[in-house]
């Protein structure tokens, strides 16, 4: 059976959280490369569970979504996007099923005739009472992703939900769990799993009587929310990693306007996508934390090592396996190449010297505090009073630029001269940004 | 593991919630033995709960993804919980008030000051926590490193009077907010969505001409994020500009003649 795909919704949400408000119907519309009534769909769809998913949120999380997905920092550490992961499609009387199963297995152990009886007892009259066949595949599904585990002794066996982790810890040690999950989900890569455990230990929070607002007292600031969205391939890589196994997927480059391309079902009427169809041996991600971004790295037989944002593929497919020696030898020659990496970059390494500038103000040294907390593997001597030098050898300037250049006037460039000339040219050029807000004064 | 398992659906997840019911995956649980072998995990619980957590878990597979991640451009992380981080949730629950002794930023301590917490913030760039409180003689916001935190005990504070201080703390926090509007030279639209992911770790809307095919980022933020919003914007040189906020311009056009200056190019 195919897979079901989420690219539609993931570009869909990536574009509301990034460009949120910007565009009309028919330009959001466009620029996804669907149809108006596609968006409208989706949009709806979206709503509905958007609004299932966080009804219990205050008002003034209720957020428009179509006007974008806005954040208020101050508010909660809610992730608003996580809902994408609860997008997965599933027929009314399935859902019913399931958690009628679920729910009589919450607190006693049953085997699978007596969860049956309590189906067909709790049913709703609108949906059909499952036969026996379709309660021991459920059964089986829910053993499978651990939700409920099988108890120990013979035939007929018997059945339970996983709640340990919930039921074995008093109040205070939940509260403690509770506590880590947050902190962990937010603060390390991947978070997804993280998320979706945080949501169920704060019902469980609530079920024990806390006050709603107990799972609110901790906020992260300057968190990139759309990170969560790449974690969506991030499983389907690790397990072709896992198998050394090629994977296959259409590239839509973020620098193009379109960002989804609607795949036809009917191959005949297959028109030329705008995207490009790359195979690549995948070998490692790479999280951006300057951006909040993902990469694949991986090896192509016809251009050797490669690079694609994540946000970009879409269609992804398993391909054939490589021998271990093969891999381990791309591995090898990626990791040789990454080493000066400020980020992906593999161009020739060469030497970056700047002279860093202590504030003028006494106390705290924030431009040194910054320098040694972002730096990576760049090392500093002491200069004078008022300045220490920083080296580093990098591949490539282009991912390191931005860095140096967020310094402002706390740092200036040594070496490479031509670097330093560009960097005089660009505070030249962004000088005159600002040239007129002089006469003002 | 496939994080669009059909028992995360968003129905069945609402149908569960109506019984009191919880569904908790072997996935979750993997991840979670991962994170439990940080370093962090020591100070988030007790001895005895940190042992019966990974009593629990022990069944489940440690398949490691993040062999497969490679963190780049990552500030140092200075730490990722903190011992007080306990205590002072437990005093923001209770809404009760504290008494903090602190470490100040130029050297120097204040004692003994009374206050009622609100919020315990993580700065992602910082790497570090922040308590966030309300000093009630000063009648000022204030944000002290739990780094710098010397001694902190709780104060008993009349549920009303905590009550008035948290109406007053929406109050200052929506003064204190600010506005800019930066905009996107229209010669690096290619790379819109780089510029855009730059900026969504602020709240920020984003407006589009179409027949100028000009884009405008409308970020808000507090007074005391400016800094930080300044560094965004030189991180991203000459993509953007900043057209509304006027000290926001000024430190940007500063900033471009101090740095000439460096350089020994004078205006």
């Amino acid at each position: 059976m195919a897979r079901e795909s989420f690219d539609k919704e993931i570009q869909f949400l990536r574009l509301l959280s990034l460009a949120g408000g910007a565009y009309s119907r028919q330009q959001f519309a466009a620029r996804l490369g669907i149809s108006v009534h596609t968006y409208d769909k989706t949009l709806r769809y979206l709503k509905e569970m958007m609004s299932t998913h966080q009804q219990r949120l205050p008002l003034e999380q209720g957020v428009e979504l179509s006007e974008g997905l806005r954040y208020n920092h101050y508010e909660s550490a809610d992730p608003l996007l996580l809902f994408l992961f609860r997008a997965k499609s599933l027929k009314e009387s399935e859902s019913v099923r399931l958690s009628i199963i679920l729910g009589a297995l919450q607190g006693e152990e049953l085997t699978a005739k007596e969860t049956l009886d309590r189906c067909n007892e709790t049913m709703p009259v609108d949906y059909p009472c499952p036969d026996e066949k379709t309660v021991r595949g459920d059964l089986k599904y829910l053993e499978e992703v651990g939700v409920i585990i099988r108890c120990a002794g013979g035939r007929p066996y018997r059945y339970k939900a996983a709640n340990d982790l919930i039921d074995q810890l008093s109040d205070e040690e939940l509260m403690d769990l509770y506590d880590y999950v947050d902190v962990m989900a937010n603060t390390q890569v991947p978070s997804v799993q993280g998320y979706l455990l945080r949501d169920t230990l704060k019902k469980a929070l609530r079920k024990r009587d806390y006050n709603p607002d107990v799972a609110d007292t901790h906020l992260y600031k300057y968190h990139y929310h759309s990170r969560i969205l790449d974690e969506a391939h991030l499983y389907t890589i690790f397990r072709a990693i896992r198998q050394r196994k090629k994977l296959r997927f259409l590239y839509l480059s973020p620098k193009r306007a379109k960002s989804y391309a609607s795949q036809n079902t009917n191959p005949l009427f297959e028109r030329e996508t705008e995207g490009i169809t790359e195979t690549l041996l995948p070998l490692r991600v790479v999280y951006d934390h300057q951006y909040g971004r993902w990469y694949l790295v991986g090896h192509n037989a016809r251009q050797g090592t490669m690079k694609f944002r994540m946000e970009g593929l879409t269609q992804i497919e398993e391909g054939e396996s490589v021998p271990e020696e093969e891999f381990v030898q791309k591995l090898d020659k990626i990791e040789e190449q990454m080493k000066y990496s400020w980020v992906t970059d593999t161009l020739r390494p060469l030497k970056v010297a700047v002279r860093f500038y202590n504030p003028d103000r006494s106390g705290a040294n924030f431009v040194r505090e910054r320098v040694e907390a972002q730096g990576q593997w760049g090392t500093i001597t002491e200069e004078s009073d008022t300045t220490f030098l920083f080296e580093i050898t990098v591949n490539g300037i282009y991912e390191i630029k931005p860095w140096l250049r967020s310094f402002g006037s706390s740092c200036e460039v040594l070496e490479p001269a031509w670097l330093r000339k560009e960097f005089i040219a660009e505070w030249k050029e962004i000088q005159g940004y600002y040239e007129s807000i002089r006469e003002n004064i | 593991m496939n994080p669009f398992e059909k028992i995360f659906n968003y129905q069945v997840i609402s149908r569960l919630d109506e019984t009191g019911s919880f569904a908790l995956t072997s996935q979750e649980r993997s991840w979670l033995r991962t994170m439990l072998e940080h370093s962090a995990s020591a100070e988030a619980f007790d001895s005895g709960t940190l042992n019966r957590l990974r009593q629990l878990l022990v069944d489940e597979a440690s398949t490691d993804i993040r062999e497969i991640i490679v963190e780049k451009a990552k500030s140092r992380e200075r730490q990722v919980y903190h011992p007080l981080l306990r205590v002072l949730r437990r005093i923001i629950m209770r809404r009760e008030g504290i008494r903090l002794t602190y470490r100040i930023k130029h050297g120097g301590v204040k004692t003994n000051q009374s206050g009622l917490p609100y919020k315990l913030e993580y700065s992602m760039v910082k790497r570090e926590w922040y308590l966030l409180w309300y000093n009630t003689r000063q009648h000022a916001l204030m944000s002290t490193k739990l780094q710098n935190v010397v001694a902190v005990e709780e104060l008993e504070i009349a549920a009303d009077r905590a009550n008035v201080i948290k109406d007053e703390i929406v109050d200052l926090l929506d003064k204190r907010k600010e506005q800019a509007v930066i905009e996107v030279n229209r010669t690096y639209n290619a790379e819109l969505s780089r510029i855009l992911y730059s900026f969504s770790c602020f709240e920020k809307t984003v407006s589009y001409d179409e027949e100028s095919n000009l884009y405008r980022i409308h970020v808000t933020c507090q007074s005391d994020e400016s800094e930080f919003l300044l560094s965004k914007v030189r991180f991203l040189g000459l993509r953007v500009k900043i057209v509304e906020g006027e000290h926001l311009k000024r430190r940007m056009r500063e900033s471009a003649a101090k740095a000439l200056g460096r350089y020994g190019v004078g205006d």
